[in-house]
This record gives C-alpha cells, structure tokens and sequence, in this order.
C-alpha cells in the first residue's frame, strides 16, 4: 500500500530524468545520419577538447579546495556562535539565491573590469577571476552541508575527548572532522561538478578567454547544432557524476551531510 | 561545563564572518546602486534616478515574465514537495538497499550538470513530439525539485519514533489520521525546508528553463538573458532589489516571529508549567507569509490588463523577434491602427529561432530574422512568398539594401528588411593614438602591440573570424582549408593583446573606458555616443561585413493578411522613427533620411548626414554579406573556433 505512493516519484524519475539519460546516450552514440559511433566520445580525448577539459578540471579543482578552506572555518564558527540558529545560516546563505544567477555574476563582472571599484586586482578574463565566479556562486553549497554535518556532532564527545587529555588539535583532526566528512563530501561533489560543467560563468567573467568544457558543450548545442558531438561530450561529463555518487555511497550513506 | 568551542580569538571569528558576508552580497548591493543609475550604461554611474522603477510597473513583458518565474516556481514546488513526501513515506517502508538505490537515483539531477539535464529533457520532448511550453518548463522544474524535497525530508522521517504512530494506530486511529496527526507534524520542518528550497531553486534557475521553455515563454533569467543582445536594461537590476527586499523583510520578520516563540518556550520552561510544543508553528508562518506574498503577486500580475484588452476583430498576429528588437509601444499602435492583436515572442540568436520554425512548433505569422538565416530558411523551403502589393510601403525600402539582399534572397521574394549595419572600429579618441585613426584605418590596428589588453574582439565564430578574414584579403565566407588556417593562426597570434572577446557588452565596456577599442556593430555606436562623448566608429579600409535582419513568413502562417499588414505598418513613417530611437539602429526606410537626430555629440542632424547610420557609398562598396555555409562548413568554422579558443 504504501509503496504505490512512490508511483509518482517514479514516473518523474523514469520521464525526466531515466529517459532523457537514455536519449543523450542515444545521441551521443550515433552521428548526424543516425548511424552507430563512439567517435563522438572519443572526441573527447582530441586536442582542443582535451585542453578545454583539463582547464576545467583544474579550475573547478581549485574553487572546490577555496570553497573547502573558506567553509570549514565556517562551520567550526558558526557551530558555536549564537548566529548558528540554523534558520539564520540558511537563510543568510540562500538569500543570494533570490537576486537572479545570470545578473549577480554579471555583477562581479561589473566590479571587477579594469575601471571597476576592484578593477585594480586585475584578474577579469582570466582563470582567476572565473574560479572568484565559482567559488561565489557555488559556497552556499559547500558551507551547508559542512554546517549541517557540524551542528550534529555532539558536544559530549568533543568534552570527552578534551577529558581524556587531548590538545585542541587533536580534537579537531581526531573528533570534528571524521565527523564532518559526510557533509565535506557532500559539499565537494556539491561544487565540483557545477564548477566542472558551467560555461556561463566562464563567458561572463573569463572574456571569452577561457574556454570550458561546458562552454565548448553548449556551443555545440546552440551556435554549431551538432547535438551528437554535443551529446558525446555530455556523456564524458556524466563519468564524474558517477564518481561523485560513488564518493557519497561511500561516506554518505544516511544523507547526513545533505545541505538542508 | 569545559568549553567545546574552537577558540578562536573572538575578533577573528567575528572578522571572517563579516568578510563572508560581505563577498556573498558585496554584487547584490552593486546590482541594488546600478537600479538607480540614470545611464542605462553597467559600468558608468551618471546620477541618481528612479526611472527605472517607474519603467519596471508599465513594462507588459517583465511583468508578465515575473508572473511566469512566480507561477512556475510556485507549481514546481508544491507539486514537488506532495510527491517528494509520498515518495518518502513509501521509502522509509523499504528495504534499507531498495532505499539506497532510490537516494542514488534521485541524487542525479541534482549532480547532473544543468546544462546536460536541461538539453537531455529538451531532446526527450522533441524525440517524443511534444512542443516546448509552459507545461514542458514546469515538468523540468518539477523534476529538478523533488530530491530537494526528498533529501529535506527523509532526514525527519529517520528521526521519527516509529512506535509513536503503531501507538496512534493501536488507538484506534486511522491510517491516514495518524499520519496527519502523529507524523505530519514532526517531518513539517524537514516539508518547508524542501518546499522554500525548491522554490529558491526553480526562480533562480537559468540554464534548465533557457533550453525547456517554448516559445514566448520567459521567466527573468531568460527575460535577461535574451535583452543581453541589446543590452540587459537596468529595469530588470530594479525589479530584482524590489524581489529581494521583499524577500528579505519576509524573512527578518518571520525570523523574529521564531524568535517570540523560542522566548515563550523558556518562560513556560522557568516557571515550570509545561509548554506546549506547536508543532513547528514558527516554520509554518514563514511559509504562510511567503506563500500569501507569493500568490498575491503572481494574481495581481495575472489579472492586471495588458493593453489591448480583449482580441482584435481581425485576429492575433503572431510575431517571432529577437528580443527587444522593435519598440515595444507600437504593438498598441498597430492594434489601433489596423485592429489586428499582436503577440510577440521571443528568441536570442538565429539558432535558437530556426529549430523552432523548422519543426513548426508553433504557429508564428511573422519572424525576424537575419540574412544568412534566410537564406538557409529559403533553401529549405520553410518561408512563403510575400505579396508585396499588400506592402505598398515597401516603395521606402531604400535601394542599397535592395542590392545586398541579392546574396540571400536574390529577386526579394521572401524578406522585407527590418534592421541593417555594418561591423566596424569603435575608438575611444582619449585612449588612443589620434594619428592611429587619421586617415584610412586597417584592422590591423587591432594588431597593434601598442594597444595589447585594451582590444575587444566579438565573441562569435563568424564575426571574428571575418575581422581576420578581411585583414588577410580573404572572403568572410571562404571555405578554403589554408584559408581557415591563416585566420586561425592570426587570432591566435592577436589572444595575448585582447582585453576580451565579448558580443552583448562590448557597448558597455567601451562606455566605461575600459578598453580602447572594440568591434562592434554600427548600431550600437550611438547608443553608446549618448554615454560617453569620447566614442567615434570608423570602418575599416579592408572592408567589413554588412548585415541585415529582415522580416520573413514561414510556411506556418495562419494569418498571412495580418503578416503584411505588420510587415507594411514597420515601413509607416511613425514606426520606423519609433524603432530607430528605441534601438538606434539603421532602420532601411527612406522616409528617414530626412529625420532630425538629437545626435549627443553633434546636436541635431539629418540621418542621412550621419555616416554611421547612413555610410557612404565608398564604405558599401566593400561591404560583404555573411552566408549559410550547410552543416559541413558550419562544422569547419567550429572545428578552427575551438582550436583558437583552447590556445592560452
């Protein structure tokens, strides 16, 4: 009985998410005449793709590691703070969200160009200033998931670790952290792979200088319509989505570290 | 009690805070100055005004695009949440790797990169037959929402004492009693934290709706998106501090009201009398007052009369433009005029447009579009003949464009020009070299290391190709290999000296002195003029591309009379003044060259002595029309794009 409440579930499941797997694999499978191919995988490992995909690794490799190192503190802070009503947190960090995706990086673009308010950093069109892009549209990502593991721990365990003798160090690399890995997992699959596949970040704040996998996709679907290769690609970028759910099957299992 | 804090100093802490806080809003708060700019110019502050608030309230398209973000996200989000909590019931009954396999399942679109599940849902609705609407956006929101919903909410169900409700049920209650009573009340966090993400989700979401929505479908993200071609006018800049404000207070006020509650708590607590838990009232009034803001706003934007009320006598005419393309004012003026309704929809590039012709996925009368596009549209067989007696002023169609179009539609048979420009030099006269631009300017200026980080260069295949194109004495259409190799290796060559590739905000770049010089479009010049008096154009000596976007009826035109009507009515003397001050683009009429400008620079002049407007014949003589190169050219273009593209 109370399967069948899972019904609709399901469908949406299979017709909006099983089925349109299906129809990438379809395309990214077949060339323009509908024939059978893996050149479009393939294509992939040819130079410029190539390239474009090992920027993008290495780009949404370093704003996955800022967003880590900004986020942790993060949470050790807010774990304690009156400010931690979790209510607040959530709040704070979802509001952006209400200020359009599109308008607020085209906002950093507007601070950052070379007679901007932070013109003088100069790092519009360049990697650095997509990685800025990533990290700011992406932290609230990060820094959920990591609160929410945190806010969990019990503090009889910190206060017994401390009884028995442990310096501060060792209670945050022997209690806090074993304990935060399913909300750091979380939040790094979290960023990583949005990082790994956008390309308006990169269009908006790289000046058309940095060339993205995700810009080459969605050229490939928009201005050159060659949807197989499009779809060929696509389907290389699943392969991290896999890992990623690898990786959370692994340190995740009970959704412990889920954002909300 | 031993402290189990991490003992920062107590300043740094509070120091971090404030510095994350400050980059999380430090763009919102610019956005939130630029709503009060007078300029329409991103990078240029040229005063305080509220224009753009006063626009916000009688702009139909934004109103009506708000209404579309507000109702979608609002639909999206409860019929995600009723099954993301069915869902839930149902697995918390599982087994625990039955269970896990679903969470699995249901994490994919939530690590499925946007851009993949926005075309793959798009694909699957083409494949199937089902034309893009309102109802395929709402499915992908839909779809997109509920493992926010489910991973809000299976948590609580994890907490749940199960013997509370066996115990109900032993009681006597019913089922489904018991779960209202006993259940509902501990998972409502976990419901309203799903549901108000979901939400958050589905407004801000760009890419999913940019690829599902049909046509004339916008919410604000595409609404932006598509006016980047333009220029994003800081309406939209307004509109969104209006939304976050509002946001922002129901919050703060929601937040207090918890606040009240928790206080009640302790009191009951400290005089020892039980108090009484009200099963997550707090969380409930915040969805309660958002919910009510919510649904007032999508029924007061629903149900405000959009001029003209009610349908013409003659019938709608359905009209396919790029985005903010015409003046939005003469919809009103046609009806009036001719007594046929219009309806405008909406596309960004020509790309995006031709799918949607081609598969006749709706029924448009009239579309817009540019040269080479119709060539393509011609040579397809997707436009019908124009029956150019119902056009009679066409007779102002001026005799120039007549001549270009002989490369895409040779005869004019199917297309009657709306726009027209060529691509050129624009030059800051502060920031360069005067003697630089003396006499004959090359574009191989754009060469020049003298200028390295102060060039822009178009951010699009065709047209950076055809600056290169020119400068080597090549045709901007060549197929030949080597040809394309040469080009290739001279944009490579001129990477390190550009400040940026860029189509939409070149324009605005070029306002706020950031670069000191840009190819651009002439029409954008004196859109640009009226910011920044130190701006002059120049075409090169090579020659350049000229363009035209013209006004064409595909085979699915259900009211071709209307179709000319609208077509004639865009050569009226009073239309095609209304366009030419809206978008500042030559508008190919003859009855304009005698019009008087308020040129910003110059003060009044006549359009016809306005070279940028109007160039003079030697300029056209080496002018080129970019042409539909068929799939495989269009492959190889692509092909060298990339390999430029990917050089560092």
């Amino acid at each position: 009985m109370k399967r069948l409440l899972s019904a609709p579930f399901i469908i949406f499941l299979l017709a909006g998410t099983l089925i349109p797997m299906g129809v990438i694999a379809y395309y990214g499978l077949t060339d323009r005449s509908g024939a059978f191919t893996i050149e479009n995988i393939l294509a992939v490992g040819t130079g410029d793709h190539a390239k474009a995909l090992g920027l993008s690794l290495l780009l949404s490799f370093a704003a996955t590691l800022i967003c880590l190192l900004l986020a942790f503190p993060l949470g050790l802070i807010l774990k304690d703070s009156k400010l931690g009503k979790k209510g607040f947190m959530v709040f704070i960090f979802i509001l952006p969200m209400w200020m359009n995706f599109v308008l607020r990086t085209m906002a950093w673009q507007v601070l950052l160009e070379k007679n901007g308010p932070l013109g003088f950093l100069g790092i519009i069109n360049t990697p650095v200033a997509v990685v800025l892009g990533m990290v700011y549209d992406y932290l609230p990502f990060m820094v959920l998931p990591i609160y929410n593991a945190m806010i969990k721990i019990d503090n009889s365990l910190i206060e017994a670790a401390y009884d028995l003798g442990a310096s501060k160090s060792t209670v945050l690399m022997k209690v806090i952290t074993p304990l935060t890995v399913p909300g750091i997992v979380s939040g790094v699959t979290m960023v990583f792979v949005p990082s790994l596949t956008t390309f308006a970040i990169s269009n908006m704040l790289g000046g058309g200088k940095v060339n993205l996998i995700g810009n080459i996709i969605e050229q490939e679907f928009t201005t050159t319509s060659n949807w197989n290769l499009g779809s060929g690609l696509s389907l290389v970028m699943m392969i991290f989505i896999v890992i990623s759910m690898a990786f959370i099957e692994k340190f995740d299992k009970n959704g412990e570290g889920s954002m909300i | 009690m031993k402290n189990t804090s991490f003992g920062l100093n107590k300043l740094i802490k509070v120091l971090y805070l404030i510095v994350i806080v400050l980059f999380l809003y430090l763009p919102i708060g610019t956005l939130m100055v630029l709503s009060f700019n007078s300029s329409k110019s991103m990078t240029s502050w040229q005063g305080f005004s509220l224009k753009w608030y006063k626009e916000m309230f009688t702009n139909d398209e934004l109103m009506e695009a708000l209404g579309n973000t507000l109702t979608i996200a609002l639909w999206a989000s409860i019929i995600a949440t009723v099954i993301g909590v069915m869902a839930c019931i149902a697995m918390s009954a599982m087994t625990d790797r039955k269970r896990s396999i679903f969470m699995g399942l249901n994490n994919i679109p939530l690590l499925n990169a946007d851009i993949v599940t926005g075309i793959s849902i798009m694909m699957s609705f083409l494949l199937f037959g089902i034309s893009l609407n309102y109802g395929t956006v709402l499915f992908a929101h839909v779809t997109f929402c509920i493992p926010y919903v489910i991973l809000s909410v299976m948590p609580k169900f994890k907490q749940l004492e199960n013997h509370t409700y066996e115990a109900a049920l032993d009681l006597g209650a019913s089922p489904l009693y018991a779960f209202f009573k006993v259940v509902l009340p501990d998972i409502m966090p976990g419901i309203v934290s799903g549901f108000l993400l979901s939400f958050t989700m589905s407004v801000d979401d760009f890419v999913i709706t940019h690829f599902t929505r049909g046509a004339g479908i916008n919410t604000l993200s595409t609404l932006i998106y598509s006016q980047l071609k333009i220029g994003v006018r800081p309406t939209l800049f307004a509109l969104s501090t209006v939304i976050f404000v509002i946001v922002l207070l129901v919050l703060v006020v929601s937040n207090f009201l918890k606040g009240d509650e928790e206080e009640e708590a302790r009191k009951a607590a400290k005089s020892g009398k039980e108090y009484v838990y009200k099963g997550g009232m707090s969380t409930k009034k915040t969805l309660a007052i958002i919910l009510a803001i919510v649904v007032a706003m999508a029924v007061a934007i629903r149900f405000t009369p959009s001029t003209p009320g009610e349908v013409g006598e003659k019938g709608v005419v359905y009209v396919y433009n790029f985005g903010d393309y015409i003046d939005p004012e003469l919809v009103d003026a046609f009806y009036e005029e001719t007594g046929y309704t219009v309806v405008c929809d909406y596309f960004d590039t020509n790309e995006e447009m031709y799918p949607v012709v081609k598969n006749n996925t709706a029924d448009y009368d009239v579309i817009c579009a540019s040269d080479y596009m119709i060539d393509k549209l011609i040579k397809e067989d997707l436009l019908m003949e124009l029956e150019f007696t119902k056009i009679p002023n066409i007779q102002f169609l001026s005799q120039n464009i007549r001549d270009f179009m002989e490369d895409f539609d040779p005869g004019m048979f199917y297309s009657a020009p709306h726009t027209w420009g060529t691509y050129g030099i624009i030059y800051n006269k502060e920031l360069v070299d005067e003697a630089d631009f003396a006499g004959d300017v090359s574009w191989g200026i754009l060469w020049d290391k003298k200028y390295a980080g102060k060039v822009i260069m178009p951010n699009s295949i065709r047209e950076a190709d055809m600056v290169a194109a020119k400068l080597l004495g090549y045709s901007m259409n060549t197929t030949d290999e080597n040809e394309m190799k040469a080009i290739t290796d001279k944009l490579i060559e001129q990477k390190p000296l550009v400040y940026s590739y860029a189509n939409d905000n070149a324009r605005d770049l070029m306002i706020g002195d950031n670069a000191s010089m840009a190819v651009i479009t002439s029409g954008d010049v004196l859109y640009a003029q009226e910011d920044n008096e130190n701006l002059a154009y120049v075409v090169p000596k090579e020659g350049t591309e000229v363009w035209t976007d013209c006004w064409a009826v595909p085979k699915s035109c259900k009211n071709y009379d209307g179709a000319m009507a609208w077509i004639d009515f865009m050569y009226s003397y009073d239309a095609a003044v209304a366009n030419f001050e809206y978008l500042t683009y030559a508008i190919p009429n003859t009855q304009l060259e005698d019009y008087e400008y308020e040129d910003y620079i110059e003060g009044p002049r006549v359009l016809s002595e306005i070279e940028i407007v109007n160039p003079p014949e030697d300029v056209l003589a080496r002018c080129e029309t970019l042409q539909n190169l068929g799939p495989e050219g269009d492959d190889m273009y692509s092909k060298y794009w990339k390999e430029f593209k990917s050089q560092r």
